[in-house]
């Protein structure tokens, strides 16, 4: 016995001793456990966009209490309901977002802004979806205070409407800005291009 | 491994399959409670998995696993205060049957081979479950365990001498 490496009776004994296995529940947990952490960034990614939409809403909740305070009534149909102007109101509406306050840029985003009531609405009242993602892209403050699901919800409006290109549009923000999210098969049949 | 951790989870299921029952009984004689037993291994899995972004193709997988059992065990005994070694208390399941005679002298072989095992010092009975279980060379066993190979060869050796002379009493 010079190699101190080799005892076959006490290797045979000591396997005569049993060959135990782990219970199978705790196989499951592991393997279970092996799977959920094969996407290392899944996590921090959609912590981080959680974070970035609850700033949002915080910053958006305080400016509305701000403005709420200042102007008096707000009517919140008036906010949630997108204008009845075509496109280029709207852009001009989102032109004249940043200078807030001041005039806005264009005739008829000013009448349209007066017709709010609220000189200083937020663009993300009138095109969520857009702004939603350059929003958050630039850090302003402007992040739509909205799930993936209100989102959804106003891309199917958009097509149910007929404003096809402003869907599309829309719906190719939300691919970028929610990569992985699944939708479901009746939402998708809502929102997909025609 | 590499595969894993580029995300082929059915390599790690492939890895744990092969090390599954080698390692649990490693862990299972060397603390010889079930139910810590199942606790230890599991959290050495866990470790494996959070670690998995650390290994590299250097070592062997099953020197790395061991490793991480290692330590894992290391801290266990620091947390009791390397507690006395005692004698065994569970049961070795009877061997393959033979005639009565046989049968119980081949019990008593196992059981006098369990209580050595038990009262072995930590590192040689770790030595030696390395080597057994985990099919380790000598190398193998000094580098999960963090020593010399001279230390690890003589741990070894001596694990085997006293388990040899349980079975020779």
């Amino acid at each position: 016995m010079t190699d101190p490496e080799r005892d076959t009776r006490v290797s045979q004994h000591y396997r005569a001793l049993g060959r135990e296995e782990p219970p199978p529940g705790i196989d499951a947990a592991i393997l279970a456990a092996a799977r959920r952490r094969r996407s290392r960034w899944a996590v921090p990614v959609s912590i981080a966009a959680v974070v970035v939409l609850a700033v949002g809403v915080t910053l958006r909740v305080q400016m509305e209490e701000r403005r709420g305070a200042d102007e008096v009534v707000l009517s919140p149909q008036v906010m949630q309901t997108p204008p009845p102007a075509a496109a280029p109101a709207r852009k001009a509406a989102r032109d004249a977002a940043p200078l807030l306050q001041s005039e806005p840029a264009r005739p008829e985003a000013k009448q349209e802004m007066r017709a709010m009531q609220a000189p200083a609405a937020p663009p993300v009242a009138v095109a969520p979806a857009e702004q939603a993602a350059s929003g958050v892209a630039a850090g302003k403050i402007s992040a739509a205070p909205q799930t993936p699901e209100q989102w959804l919800e106003r891309i199917a409006e958009l097509r149910k409407a007929g404003r096809d290109r402003e869907a599309d549009r829309s719906l190719a923000e939300f691919r970028k800005r929610y990569p992985d999210y699944r939708m479901s098969e009746a939402m998708r049949a809502r929102v997909a291009p025609r | 491994m590499l595969a894993y951790r580029q995300g082929d989870t059915g390599a790690f299921e492939t890895l744990y399959a092969r090390h599954k029952g080698p390692l649990y009984r490693f862990v299972l004689r060397s603390v010889r409670e079930r139910g810590l037993a199942e606790e230890l291994y599991q959290e050495i899995w866990m470790k494996v998995i959070e670690a998995r972004g650390r290994y590299t193709v250097q070592a062997k997988f099953t020197t790395w696993l061991y490793t991480i059992a290692h330590h894992r065990l290391t801290d266990h005994w620091r947390k009791r205060g390397l507690r006395a070694v005692d004698i065994a208390d569970h049961d070795p399941p009877a061997p393959a049957a033979d005639g009565p005679e046989r049968r119980a002298q081949a019990r008593q072989d196992l059981e006098r081979l369990a209580a050595a095992l038990a009262a072995l010092p930590a590192a040689q009975r770790e030595a030696f479950l390395l080597h057994e279980e985990g099919g380790m060379s000598v190398a193998e066993i000094a580098a999960a365990t963090g020593v010399g190979e001279e230390a690890a060869k003589s741990r070894l050796r001596y694990a085997l001498a006293k388990l040899r002379e349980a079975l020779d009493d």
